[in-house]
């Protein structure tokens, strides 16, 4: 194409050879832009008469550009060329004749007339009439708002002005049916686009098609574009050079100096390689480290060596090709060693027998096990762990025998038995022949310790939850709780002085004077006319819904007593007095559900366990001497010392606390021994003994040797476990108490049996 | 008031750090960092409280010691990755662009990390360094028979062949192997080398391939290290005992599968016979320069003296070296090669000196290895206890005896017993002058110490089971012992039996149309209860028609059974009751001690149990194929 351009370029040349004899060297070149531009032109205008419009337009643009004398000089070519083309013979190009039409059409004739306004000549252009005037049909766009956004005319019935300003309106735009006949019966349908500008599909051009087909082929889309135009030397090649220089300066010395720096720099690389730092064709650096006496000097004492990985287990008879036959796993074994995770496995082989060497196959799990030691190596912390290698029952602190701590109770020597309920409640006189038991029934029963012969049995209405004998010699006569009473009884067939002081105490024939302050307790004693020995001697009604009393517990004395009511509205913890026939509650407010309470054998003190503490108050001082926190989550039962120094304390959850009340606040010892809670704990008043019940039916004898200096512990020694109670709904040993005088037990059990332990 | 502490600033907070802010403090990849820890030896370590250690959350990460980081960010080899790093994105960037001589070039350059600086530190001295490649070894055995591929370069596995012949060679050497254990996972040794003692695995020789779950990187990097360490330790010993190292390596040799007889142990002193290893020693002169080194060339120069002198009257002794000498290095025993073992410098006299007699139990025997038998197994074993060994060329090249050699004593073979018709007398003569031995003999008599009778490791013998030399936990189960619980004291046998007699009789009594004898029973143990109840039972008795002496006989049998009974249970109850004395951490460890106790009881009694099964079993048969 290049060179049909060079030709007619020649040729245009000719034809203004005599209007330009003396051309600028610019000019072939423009020339060539020109007519390439033209050929352009040609081109497109071939394919049919549609772009002709643009086209000029395009061509007109372009020779603005260029500007200046050029374009007047083309427009006189033009000029030219058309008027020769119109003189010469009709065998001209198509493309030519179109020009010529074209240039004929778009430059119409002005006419030039006297203005009326001005009195100027000026130039009137005839109207322009593109529906007929205009061949060019195809290209007429009647839409003439421009390259603008179309939806500024969406809401308005036209879509914009045709060439003298009146609307053009939207066209109509069929619904989808109609769209889909139009793809049916249109054959354009599918080679036309939505034009924006006139809101309506338009069939595309062929041109348009040329270009969505050559960039479909990954082409340049210009069709007339050719990649590999031959190259034109401008400046090289004879004659072409320029030969003058650009600027006056005299040639700097370095051009032909050699270079002072650039030598220093060979040279000191020619001493290098010299003095054999540089080697010319080094051998290749080789893998091969060569070894040295690396431990030929001392070791540096600086930097600690890590301590050196444990080493695997070494081979047991198991991991032979040939073990002894009782090695090799039962298919129950090796089921379940094939069903463990290979992290649980205890092994990680399964022992195999070959008989032969021959015959031993690899070993598919080398490499895996080499990795796993490796990523033990590094991968896993260590630790130094102290292996033990002692006898583990070194361990087991060695404690006096048993037999050497005789006497503690060993047997069962007889069991009483109630029918009508659990054996709640057991206590034994003071001097040590009579128990008083009660059940859930309401009965009381009197029996001796000694051959279980029940001697007397009072019958209330509700269960007697608590029984305890006064801890008085010279009178004698027990305390019952039953439902929101407490009843006093005096047993039968006394001898005249202890009975007649016993009734004097309990019942006098003149009241004491009533305290001042109304108390809600109400003491209420038979009198001596209807009173007999079945009944109570003296009763004393708690509040109302205050609870059954849980616990009844005498002080040293015998004239004060204790009880604590749970269960009830208000839990309370009642101090009685008898001389004065008097109730008063010690504490306004207790913190917690008061569990028990216990009066210190010696001291005016006091203890009161909650569910969690026990608090120890100065009755004399009335202050809070200590508090006890035995780390047990629900207390059952306490029991001191007769020394007065050391407490006992059994919980709900199976512990057994032992505090030295001189020592801490916390136990001295914590002991976890019955499988099931613990219900009752007690000190045996004269021998060193103390005993634990559980409800998992068994007894626990301790012994427990205090000791006077305060340096010694005490020393625990268990001693015995008694078991003969049966568990029976949950419940075992609910209540054990010892004789004073004798290393016997009484344990009333949830079976109704009431058992006396012998020694 | 003193000084506000501030959380995190001391304690286990500032001195352990998390895996993944150590990477970021070293600016590594992890997968460098992992490459570090390996190379140095740093491993995670567990904090007390794990909460402390990593400001308070408790997510799962691993822990190691800040210092040891601290160590790591001033390591060389750190340097060199990082300079790696850019050597790889530069070559890459010279192979995209397709520049080839500068990618040549550059290659060429590459960075490369020398480890020898780390083994210094890691083993500061030559035992730690001696103590810790059981490992080692067992991965340069490992890779040494693996196929080379694209992740193991031909150079490697060549280089771990290498090392895994020459610790052999100095363990034939020094006759410093122990003990050998043919286990299913492959061939375990323990050589004792200076005093510590060296175990290794050798799997036996089959194609293995990789698990696609098994990170090779982490072991290529192990196998750098273990390299360079093994070269190390080798230098050492072989220098130690004047040996040349890397010993001379003939190509033709292990082309032809010669195996460990490729290479050649040499004198340090014989250095002017060879010219190879002339160059080898001057190079070793040439890289360090020690006074140790002089010392070593004096002593060397000495010793050739010597050696010179009396070569002749040592030539009697054998020994495994002159064995190497004339088999691979020099084929006419020359005056400089011969003997050199004896006239050793004082080192090595020293390091002969303690060897036990053991060591050469197999020297006065020939072994011939039948074509089944595994060559590298089986000439090592034997020529580290000094027994000559000769192979088929089926199995390799240089067996210094042939089959049809008279001094050979035994054959080891492990195929059963074939008819052989077409036996001409002369190979039937060989045949009864030879001992036709299972591989399993050798390894026995080596782990007993002593040579063990053939009769029950010849050919086609069903072999005696192979047990581990290196014995199991104290009161494990020990399979030679007597059949049936022979550590129980007779006596107390005895009164098992006794036991077991009377509870045979109760059910005979029991198995009984009428129940009176049970009853009879129950009263007499009644009657040694309690004292009241003896009457009845002797009218009980007598009304079962038994005799008065069978009576007071039964009665003071149950007696004694019952106290004793109480006895045992007593004490125990009592120990019982103490332990509610015990603390609660005592308490813990004496459960855990317990419970591993009992776990070794039930596997003694499990595999006894068996035992005992299988005797009986064999009994059976026996009885039936007599009967």
């Amino acid at each position: 194409m290049a060179v049909d351009s060079d030709r007619r370029s020649s040729r245009k040349r000719k034809q203004t050879e005599e209007d330009h004899e003396t051309q600028p060297e610019s000019k072939p070149v423009q020339l060539e832009m020109l007519t390439d531009e033209e050929d352009a032109n040609e081109i497109s205008s071939d394919d049919g008469e549609a772009d002709e419009f643009p086209e000029i337009d395009a061509n007109s643009d372009s020779e603005a550009d260029d500007g200046g004398n050029s374009s007047e000089d083309e427009e006189e070519d033009v000029a030219d060329e058309d008027e020769d083309n119109e003189d010469t013979e009709e065998t001209e190009d198509d493309s030519d004749d179109l020009d010529s039409d074209s240039s004929l059409h778009v430059f119409p004739k002005a006419k030039t007339v006297i203005s009326d306004i001005t009195g100027h000549p000026k130039r009137v252009y005839p109207d322009i009439e593109p529906d007929y005037d205009s061949d060019s049909s195809t290209e007429d766009t009647p839409n003439r708002v421009g390259d603008i956004p179309m939806h500024w005319y969406d809401d308005l019935p036209h879509i914009g002005y045709d060439i003298n300003g009146r609307k053009v309106l939207r066209p109509a735009r069929g619904d989808e049916l109609d769209k889909f006949l139009a793809t049916v019966e249109d054959p354009d349908s599918w080679i036309s686009a939505f034009d924006k500008n006139l809101q309506t599909d338009k069939p595309l051009t062929d041109e348009e098609l040329d270009i969505i087909k050559r960039l479909y082929q990954n082409e340049n889309p210009d069709a007339n574009y050719d990649p590999y135009e031959p190259m034109v030397e401008w400046f090289t090649g004879k004659g072409k050079e320029e030969v003058m220089p650009l600027s006056a300066a005299p040639e700097p010395k370095r051009r032909w100096i050699p270079s002072k720096w650039e030598k220093q720099k060979v040279m000191k690389i020619v001493r290098a390689i010299r003095q054999g730092k540089i080697l010319p064709n080094k051998p290749k650096s080789t893998k091969k480290i060569d070894f040295y006496a690396i431990w030929s000097d001392q070791p540096s004492t600086l930097q600690q060596p890590p301590p050196p990985a444990p080493k695997p287990r070494l081979p047991t008879n198991s991991e032979s090709y040939n073990p002894p036959e009782e090695y090799l796993p039962t298919e129950e074994e090796r089921k379940e060693w094939e069903d463990k995770d290979p992290e649980d496995r205890e092994r990680d082989y399964l022992p195999q027998k070959y008989s032969s060497l021959r015959l031993v196959p690899a070993y598919d799990n080398f490499i895996k096990q080499r990795f796993n030691r490796q990523l033990d190596l590094y991968l896993a912390p260590r630790i130094q762990r102290v292996k033990l290698n002692i006898d583990p029952n070194s361990l087991i602190p060695k404690l006096p025998s048993p037999n050497t701590l005789k006497p503690f109770p060993n047997y069962k020597s007889l069991t009483f038995t109630h029918t009508t309920g659990r054996a709640r409640c057991v206590s034994v006189s003071p001097d040590g022949f009579w128990v008083a038991s009660g059940d859930e029934g309401g009965v009381i029963s009197l029996w001796e310790v000694n051959v279980g012969r029940e001697v007397k049995r009072w019958t209330f209405n509700g269960k007697v939850s608590a029984i305890d004998w006064c801890p008085r010699t010279d009178a004698t006569y027990f305390v019952v709780g039953v439902g929101e009473d407490l009843h006093f009884l005096v047993p039968p067939n006394l001898p005249e002085p202890t009975f007649s002081l016993t009734k004097s105490l309990l019942a006098p024939p003149t009241l004491p004077p009533a305290p001042t302050v109304p108390s809600p307790v109400k003491w209420e004693s038979a009198s001596s006319a209807s009173w007999s020995v079945d009944t109570p001697i003296l009763s004393v009604h708690l509040p109302p819904s205050s609870g059954s009393p849980s616990q009844i517990t005498w002080h040293r004395r015998g004239d004060y007593v204790a009880s604590v009511s749970t269960g009830g509205a208000q839990n309370g913890v009642w101090m009685h007095q008898i001389s004065r026939r008097h109730s008063q509650a010690p504490f306004k407010k207790v913190k917690g559900l008061v569990q028990a309470v216990l009066f210190h054998p010696t001291k005016p003190h006091f203890f009161v366990a909650t569910q969690q503490y026990i608090r120890l108050y100065n009755l004399a001082e009335q202050q809070l001497l200590k508090t006890l926190s035995p780390g047990i989550r629900w207390i059952s039962s306490m029991d001191v010392h007769p020394s007065g120094d050391h407490l006992i304390v059994g919980g709900y959850d199976r512990k057994l606390c032992w505090f030295d009340l001189e020592l801490s606040d916390k136990p001295y010892k914590s002991l976890r021994y019955h499988t099931r809670a613990i219900r009752s704990v007690h000190f045996h008043p004269t021998y060193p003994l103390f005993a634990s019940s559980s409800d998992d039916g068994s007894i626990q004898i301790f012994h427990a040797r205090v000791y006077n200096d305060l340096l010694t512990d005490p020393l625990i020694v268990p001693l015995k476990i008694l078991r003969g109670h049966k568990v029976s709904e949950g419940l075992g040993v609910l209540q054990i108490r010892w004789c004073n005088k004798q290393p016997w037990l009484l344990s009333g059990g949830a079976d109704g049996n009431v058992a006396v332990w012998y020694s | 008031m003193g000084r506000i502490k501030q959380k995190g600033k001391a304690g286990a907070a500032k001195a352990y750090i998390t895996r993944s802010s150590a990477v970021k403090k070293l600016q590594c990849s992890l997968a460098d960092f992992r490459r570090l820890c390996i190379l140095k030896g740093i491993f995670p370590r567990e904090p007390k409280n794990r909460k402390k250690a990593n400001k308070g959350s408790s997510a799962p990460t691993s822990f190691y010691y800040t210092k040891d980081i601290a160590y790591l960010a001033h390591e060389p080899v750190l340097k060199k990755l990082r300079e790696h790093k850019a050597f790889a994105k530069k070559l890459s960037r010279a192979l995209g662009r397709g520049e080839w001589s500068s990618a040549k070039s550059l290659e060429e350059n590459k960075p490369v990390y020398r480890l020898d600086h780390i083994i210094k530190e890691r083993y500061p001295t030559f035992i730690d360094a001696l103590r810790d490649i059981d490992d080692a070894l067992c991965m340069a055995f490992l890779f040494a028979s693996l196929p080379s591929g694209q992740r193991l370069p031909p150079e490697l596995i060549e280089n771990c062949a290498r090392l895994s012949a020459e610790w052999q060679l100095y363990i034939m050497h020094s006759q410093s192997l122990r003990k050998a254990f043919l286990s299913i996972k492959g061939v375990y040794y323990q050589a004792e080398v200076m005093d510590q003692t060296i175990t290794w695995l050798v799997p036996y020789q089959f194609t293995q391939s990789i698990p696609s779950d098994v990170d090779v990187r982490v072991m290529l990097t192990f196998l750098e290290l273990y390299q360079t360490l093994l070269g190390f330790v080798f230098f050492k010993l072989y220098t130690d005992v004047g040996l040349v190292y890397p010993p001379p390596l003939d190509v033709k040799k292990l082309e032809a599968a010669a195996g460990v007889g490729a290479f050649s142990l040499q004198e340090a002193s014989s250095t002017s016979t060879n010219p190879v290893s002339k160059r080898k020693t001057v190079e070793v002169d040439g890289r360090k320069i020690s006074g140790k080194d002089v010392r070593q060339t004096i002593k060397s120069i000495t010793a050739s003296l010597e050696d010179a002198e009396i070569d002749t009257p040592q030539n009697d002794r054998p020994s495994p070296l002159e064995m190497t000498h004339e088999e691979d290095f020099v084929p006419h025993p020359s005056a400089n090669s011969a003997g050199a073992d004896t006239s050793l410098p004082t080192l090595k006299m020293l390091e002969t000196l303690p060897v036990p007699i053991s060591t050469s139990l197999f020297a006065p025997y020939t072994f011939f290895l039948s074509r089944e038998t595994s060559r590298s197994i089986f000439e090592f074993l034997i020529r580290s206890f000094g027994g000559k060994v000769g192979w088929p060329a089926s199995s390799g090249n240089g067996s210094p005896v042939e089959e049809e050699d008279l001094s050979i004593t035994h054959v080891v073979i492990d195929r059963p017993i074939a008819s052989l018709r077409n036996e001409t007398a002369e190979e039937k003569e060989r045949r009864s002058r030879r001992k036709y031995i299972q591989p399993q003999w050798i390894v026995d008599c080596i782990n007993s110490g002593k040579i063990l009778l053939e009769d029950p490791y010849t050919q086609g013998e069903t072999l005696p089971p192979h047990l581990s030399p290196f014995g199991e936990y104290e009161g494990a189960y020990n399979p030679i012992a007597g059949p049936i619980g022979s550590h129980v004291e007779p006596e107390r046998e005895g009164s098992e039996e006794e036991d077991a007699e009377e509870e045979e009789e109760t059910m005979m009594e029991e198995e009984g149309p009428e129940t009176k004898g049970h009853h009879l029973k129950q009263v007499l143990e009644d009657a040694t209860l309690d004292p009241s109840a003896l009457r009845t039972a002797e009218l009980a008795a007598e009304a079962a028609g038994m005799d008065y002496d069978a009576f007071e006989k039964e009665l003071s049998k149950l007696g004694k059974k019952r106290t004793k009974k109480e006895q045992v249970h007593g004490g125990e109850a009592e120990e019982d009751m103490n332990k509610m004395m015990m603390s609660n951490k005592k308490r813990k460890l004496y459960e855990k001690m317990k419970h591993s106790q009992k776990k070794k009881e039930s596997e003694r009694s499990v595999l006894e149990a068996k035992k005992r099964a299988i005797l009986a079993r064999g009994e059976q048969e026996t009885k039936k194929t007599s009967g």
